[in-house]
């Protein structure tokens, strides 16, 4: 599903992913851990083309990507292939949720109003957040927001969802609730890559964890192999 | 939005000191003060052009003219040096009030005049001459009275002169009047073929024939009158002065030798001085009576007013955001090209980029209706401080809004439309208001490319009657009237805003 082969990226003269090489599984779920500035959230942005780098490739959902630039054409495919979830969300604040969730259906896939619209409404549902398809963002909690995010990228029907620190600017209430989620994607067998220094989170949903320390890949393999239990994480 | 509130306060109270004729003003000398000053101060328009005042072709410095004779002459008659002040033509009375003793430049003896200034005998008979191109359908006066080959003849005057209320008074010909602020005006869009007719006093076409060669002079000379000095009523002494040095240089046939010099016919000139009928002077109306005449004039111009801006804005707007779009999303080649089309824009006077595209486009073959021209200006010239706008409020849309949408397999087109424009509209909407307000008052500046909207209508108005200040109240409460619903609908939009995020 996710072939990454010797990539190597710089910005400002210094090296911030160094000759990495990942293969991931479809169906699984992978968390990317590691101290903060060790390249976890570029990696993670090269994998939808968001970032370019700059030796090295990357096969991802059946796409090739190569160092340098990119047409917009390509990016546009791989990343109606290759949903994104964010720390901060970003979701669109003018919408109300449910809008949030029928825009890409809408305008990327040409769905008909009453399409995006069922669709919409069930993944919704599938977060828990059914009453509140007519909310603004503004009116909802950090969590709330963060499950909409979810459901927005899953309205794509992407083969495989990126989260950037899905939780990091959440209480510990608003993370399980996102995290239950996640585990919900698990067991529907959605391919994910999770970067989080939440480690209770890799614990539970990974099945598979890479440790980036200063852009090398420190270890990898099963959550018990890679990740030291409860060592100050939470 | 109360600053908005404010200024309109503000500028009400300014154009009421500034037209008032009691409040601060500086009034013109009476006779002992112009010989203690050593100086007769005339006002003219040179812009008004030959043959009366205009600059000197084959020496720029100097200003020249019959009328610049003329003044030497009567300034010697009185003792003193002549001096010279420029003022626009339309608005020279008004200069009586500051410190010009008299005003000597084509002004027609009517009764309004006589009325309201003191006016001299006559100095120069005219008549109004109707002209047209040698190649056009126009041969008569009388073709007039039906439609031409496309519809009703387009007719060019100066604005407020003796030939522009001349035909506008004739309801009974197929004629569009339309106004220039300059006496050549009309002449190069007779040429140009933007009208189909001019008429002007016939001294000028005269002067003119031989630069307008494509022109000819249809039929005689109609509609004559005279030219007077006029002076404020409130300078009695002087204005008897200079009607006294007049009749002197009338009689001594001095005037007939300045006449003759500027080839001006001297003999059937003074004749016609000679037999000059006694005008009667025009009764002054009630303030009711004033705003019922003027009060129709006054609302049909500020329906143009609101037209042009409720044209040009959303225009501008257009103009504006896609050039922020192009700046921030375009092509490389296509930035720098934007970036100097907004530093040309802002950097350049309104009124000349007007000129440019009412007087010089249809020298190339594009001739614009002087209401397309002129919302056509404001919308580019107002598109480049939009454009500034937009660029900010795209700018200030976070970057996460960007990635979030592209992540989801949105084109960057996709992307603008649907989260990022309407995001940067919200932001700008407050500016973007105040620049409407703003753009609803340039308005005026229209009416140098003939577009009568309510700020010319006012002055024409003004001088006519005499009542500057009665009007001006009125006036500047019919803009008032206009620009306080979009406060208030801006106020409204902003704490809706404040609502939810």
């Amino acid at each position: 599903m996710i072939e990454v082969v010797a990539l190597s990226k710089n910005r400002g003269g210094k090296r911030v992913l160094e000759d990495l090489s990942l293969s991931l599984a479809e169906g699984g779920v992978t968390a990317v851990v590691g101290p903060s500035g060790g390249g976890k959230s570029t990696l993670l942005r090269c994998l939808n083309g968001l970032e370019p780098f700059d030796a090295g490739g990357i096969l991802i959902a059946g796409h090739q990507l190569t160092p340098g630039g990119h047409p917009h054409a390509l990016l546009e495919r791989i990343r109606r292939d290759v949903g994104m979830v964010f720390q901060q969300f970003n979701l669109f604040p003018q919408m109300t949720a449910l809008e949030n969730v029928m825009l890409a259906p809408r305008v990327v896939s040409r769905l008909s109003a009453a399409e995006a619209r069922s669709r919409a409404v069930g993944l919704l549902e599938r977060v828990g957040l059914d009453g509140f398809a007519q909310a603004r963002p503004a009116t909802l909690s950090g969590g709330q927001q963060q499950r909409v995010a979810i459901a927005r990228a899953l309205a794509m029907q992407p083969r495989v969802i990126l989260f950037d620190e899905p939780t990091s600017a959440l209480d510990p209430a608003m993370s399980s609730e996102v995290l239950e989620v996640i585990l919900d994607l698990a067991r529907g067998g959605q391919t994910m890559v999770v970067v989080t220094h939440d480690h209770a989170l890799a614990q539970r949903a990974a099945t598979h964890v890479v440790e980036l320390v200063a852009g090398r890949i420190q270890r990898q393999g099963s959550p018990a192999e890679v990740l030291i239990p409860a060592v100050g994480s939470g | 939005m109360r600053g908005i509130r404010a200024a309109g306060a503000v500028a009400l109270v300014a154009l009421t000191c500034e037209l008032a004729p009691g409040a601060l003003r500086v009034v013109a000398a009476d006779l002992d003060a112009v010989e203690a000053r050593g100086e007769l101060v005339w006002a003219a328009d040179q812009e008004g052009g030959g043959p009366h005042v205009f600059l000197d072709p084959k020496d720029p410095r100097r200003l020249t003219g019959f009328e610049v004779d003329l003044a030497e002459l009567l300034a010697s008659e009185l003792g003193v040096r002549p001096r010279f002040q420029q003022g626009q033509w339309d608005r020279l009375p008004l200069l009586l009030d500051r410190s010009v003793d008299c005003v000597i430049n084509g002004i027609e003896l009517t009764p309004e005049r006589e009325r309201d200034y003191d006016c001299s005998r006559p100095y120069f008979a005219y008549a109004l001459q109707l002209l047209a191109r040698r190649d056009g359908p126009l041969d008569s006066f009388e073709r007039l009275a039906s439609p031409g080959p496309s519809g009703r003849w387009r007719v060019g005057v100066l604005t407020g002169s003796a030939a522009e209320t001349v035909m506008r008074s004739r309801s009974d010909l197929e004629i569009d009047v339309i106004g220039y602020d300059g006496t050549i005006d009309s002449m190069e869009q007779v040429v140009s073929g933007v009208l189909d007719a001019a008429v002007m006093d016939d001294c000028i076409f005269n002067f003119y024939a031989d630069r307008f060669a494509p022109l000819r002079a249809v039929g005689r000379p109609f509609a004559g009158g005279y030219y007077t000095i006029i002076s404020s009523r409130e300078t009695p002494a002087l204005g008897r002065a200079v009607d006294e040095a007049l009749g002197k240089i009338i009689a001594d046939g001095r005037l007939k030798r300045i006449y003759d010099r500027w080839d001006l016919a001297g003999r059937q000139q003074i004749l016609a001085l000679r037999d000059a009928s006694e005008i009667p002077v025009a009764s002054r109306r009630s303030l009711r009576q004033l705003v019922a005449s003027a009060l129709p004039l006054l609302l049909a111009s500020a329906g143009m007013t609101v037209l042009l801006s409720s044209a040009a804005f959303p225009l501008a707007i257009l103009i504006g955001l896609s050039i922020a779009i192009g700046r921030l999303h375009g092509p490389a080649w296509l930035r720098p090209i934007l970036a100097g089309y907004v530093e040309v824009v802002r950097g350049t006077p309104l009124m000349l980029q007007l000129y440019a595209l009412f007087f010089l486009l249809p020298k190339i073959g594009l001739a614009l209706p002087a209401l397309v021209a002129a919302i056509l200006g404001l919308a580019i010239n107002y598109s480049a401080y939009e454009s500034e706008i937009y660029r900010a409020g795209l700018k200030a849309v976070p970057t996460g809004q960007f990635e979030a949408a592209m992540s989801l397999g949105m084109t960057t087109w996709q992307t603008l439309r649907h989260v990022i424009i309407p995001q940067a509209v919200r932001l700008v909407m407050p500016p973007v208001t105040n620049d409407f307000i703003a753009l609803f008052k340039d308005t005026s500046v229209c009416s140098a490319i003939t577009v009568i909207e309510l700020t010319k209508r006012y002055s024409v108005l003004a001088l006519s009657t005499g009542r500057i200040v009665e009007l001006a109240v009125v006036t500047a409460l019919l803009y008032l009237a206009m620009s306080w619903p979009l406060s208030v609908l801006s106020r409204r939009f902003e704490a809706s805003q404040e609502g939810p995020h």
